[in-house]
């Protein structure tokens, strides 16, 4: 066969792979947010329609879960407005973003530049990532429920802190390795004290590396489900809780679910795509760069 | 050149200390005090329910043997977790290269292709439980399209059986993290130097020699890393399989983490959960030591 009719024939083969697998990898979103407009009677599909493409557009999904009084009056006895957990993501998420940065951002710049808490410091916080989430939340029961810290937001914000202390330490060491130690020397011999050669030389040099880190811990703590299910049962439940407790009160009430879902899952998907050319750092915690 | 009017948080080593105690205290706090709390209640009967945990009952080592002799529900949520994660991770990795290697050269559509791809991994796990929860049901879109491809009508019931709950729990670990193994993969490919694939070529090797005998050894340090920070974190599955199945129908597809979940938190037998969480972390230790440090070590 001739060289060029092969090398074509291998570009359609690579597009029809790549778009099968785009439409198999979109699909579920795709029908989480087409359930999410669409009325009742379009949720499920029939025999002889699958209702993959929805016919008519409503809103009364995310109504019903903010201000759930005259939509959807069938299902009245199901109202539970998502005001709360949406808010307690939105708090703890945030507070345990800022309040990891400072401490950790510290932290991992003592530990690049003056080996602060030993060699082998930033590898027993990687060792403490390791262990499965529920052998980490049972000695932390014990200490809230002695504390009577459960269901607390200073609670909950103290956990998200601790368990992605690992991903900061990480993340910001790598960025603070990667400038040369050649600028905090030079900072010196200017007459630079070493708190200002920190904060007024090379915390604005890393000021990009402080933004992936902050919107990576804020996905990793938005995304907690476990903590969240366990360390809390009433007044700080998360939107993932909220997915999984309506998914049982609701029953099979299709589109208020999947509209939660949607808000649950596209602040995540919104900073996911921003920091891209950053996950593989974050995910490795620092190991790879690209 | 010591100056005595310099403040003592000026020193290099006061500096230091100080930006570091912050991370100690909230860590000892919040990490190891727990610890030591936890190793005692391993050795009570402590439930929240009966008062607070210094007040239970010493039971010496009966948890342990429990967990050892008698718990077989505990010995087969861990055989089901470590199926499922070896199933996953190998199937993720050979999917996540598969693709990563259409992507070494450059075509249109080649960011939009990338950016869908990785999409899966900034779902919320929560959520993507949830839709497959959605997808997988008697009336839900995935029985209707396998009725249009086959032209009979498909009931399966997906979650009543324990073989295809499994079976849609490891679709969605696979939906969801196969674009880690595809990012990891491509940023491997694309930091390859290039000098070496050529030469091959010009020697005449064919592409499945190149890729077996040159690219794949200068990527197998890559490969392991992403195998292993795969597979630690599969292990941990829990937040979209407990969504989708609770661990049933009965526990069918109860993993390591549904089954302390049960255990400690509904049946509030936190003095044997303590027991089995603390043998965990052991188990964890071993590995992290013998296995993950010298990987990393060499590394960085």
């Amino acid at each position: 066969m001739d060289i060029r009719a092969k090398k074509k024939i291998e570009k359609i083969m690579r597009y029809v792979i790549l778009i099968l697998a785009t439409i198999i990898i979109l699909f579920p979103i795709y029908w989480m947010v087409i359930t999410s407009v669409k009325p009742p009677e379009e949720w499920t599909p029939t025999p002889t329609n699958p209702r993959l493409i929805p016919t008519h557009f409503t809103l009364d999904n995310y109504v019903f879960l903010f201000a759930p009084f005259g939509v959807m009056e069938t299902f009245a006895q199901f109202r539970e407005t998502i005001h709360q957990p949406l808010m307690s993501s939105l708090i703890l998420s945030g507070s345990a973003t800022v309040l990891a940065l400072v401490i950790g951002t510290c932290a991992a710049y003592a530990m690049s530049r003056y080996k602060a808490g030993g060699e082998f410091a930033p590898f027993q916080l990687l060792m403490f990532r390791m262990f499965p989430p529920i052998a980490i939340i049972v000695p932390i029961m014990i200490l809230y429920s002695a504390l009577r810290w459960l269901d607390t937001a200073h609670g909950m914000i103290i956990f998200y802190t601790v368990v992605n202390m690992p991903f900061v330490i990480w993340l910001m060491k790598s960025f603070f390795d990667d400038i040369p130690k050649d600028i905090d020397e030079a900072a010196m011999l200017d007459g630079c004290s070493p708190p200002q050669v920190f904060f007024k030389v090379i915390l604005p040099l890393v000021k990009p590396g402080i933004a992936v880190t902050a919107l990576f811990i804020f996905i990793m703590c938005w995304s907690d489900f476990l903590g969240a299910l366990v360390l809390t049962y009433r007044y700080w439940l998360t939107l993932p809780i909220a997915l999984s407790k309506y998914q049982g009160l609701f029953g099979y009430l299709y589109g208020p679910m999947a509209a939660t879902g949607v808000i649950a899952a596209v602040p995540c998907m919104v900073i996911g795509i921003v920091i891209q050319k950053y996950l593989v750092r974050g995910f490795t915690f620092g190991a790879v760069r690209r | 050149m010591q100056n005595k009017s310099t403040s003592w948080y000026k020193k290099p080593e006061n500096f230091a200390l100080l930006l570091i105690i912050p991370l100690q205290i909230i860590m000892n706090l919040v990490g190891l005090f727990p610890l030591i709390a936890e190793i005692y209640v391993s050795f009570t009967n402590w439930s929240p329910t009966s008062g607070d945990w210094y007040t239970a009952k010493f039971i010496g080592l009966e948890n342990y043997y429990r967990v050892f002799f008698k718990d077989v529900q505990f010995w087969q949520a861990i055989q089901r977790t470590l199926f499922l994660t070896i199933a996953c991770v190998l199937t993720e990795f050979l999917l996540g290269l598969g693709l990563a290697l259409l992507f070494t050269d450059n075509f249109l559509g080649k960011r939009f292709f990338t950016s869908a791809i990785l999409l899966p991994m900034m779902v919320v796990p929560a959520a993507t439980g949830y839709m497959f929860f959605m997808m997988f049901q008697r009336d839900g879109p995935i029985n209707a399209i396998l009725s249009m491809i086959t032209g009979q009508e498909v009931k399966i019931n997906w979650f009543v059986f324990g073989d295809t709950a499994m079976f849609t729990i490891y679709l969605a670990d696979v939906w969801q993290w196969t674009p880690f193994m595809f990012l990891l993969m491509l940023s491997g490919l694309l930091a390859l130097p290039q000098d070496p694939i050529n030469a091959a070529k010009v020697l005449g090797a064919s592409r499945w020699q190149v890729f077996r005998h040159v690219i794949l050894p200068m990527m197998k340090p890559l490969i392991t890393i992403a195998l292993l920070l795969r597979g630690i974190e599969a292990f941990k599955i829990f937040d979209a399989a407990y969504i989708m199945t609770h661990g049933g129908p009965g526990t069918a597809t109860q993993t390591v983490s549904m089954y302390m979940l049960e255990i400690g938190f509904r049946a509030w037998r936190l003095g044997y959960v303590a027991a089995e969480a603390l043998l965990i972390v052991v188990a964890m230790l071993l590995f992290a030591w013998f296995v993950v440090r010298p990987i990393f070590l060499k590394r960085s």
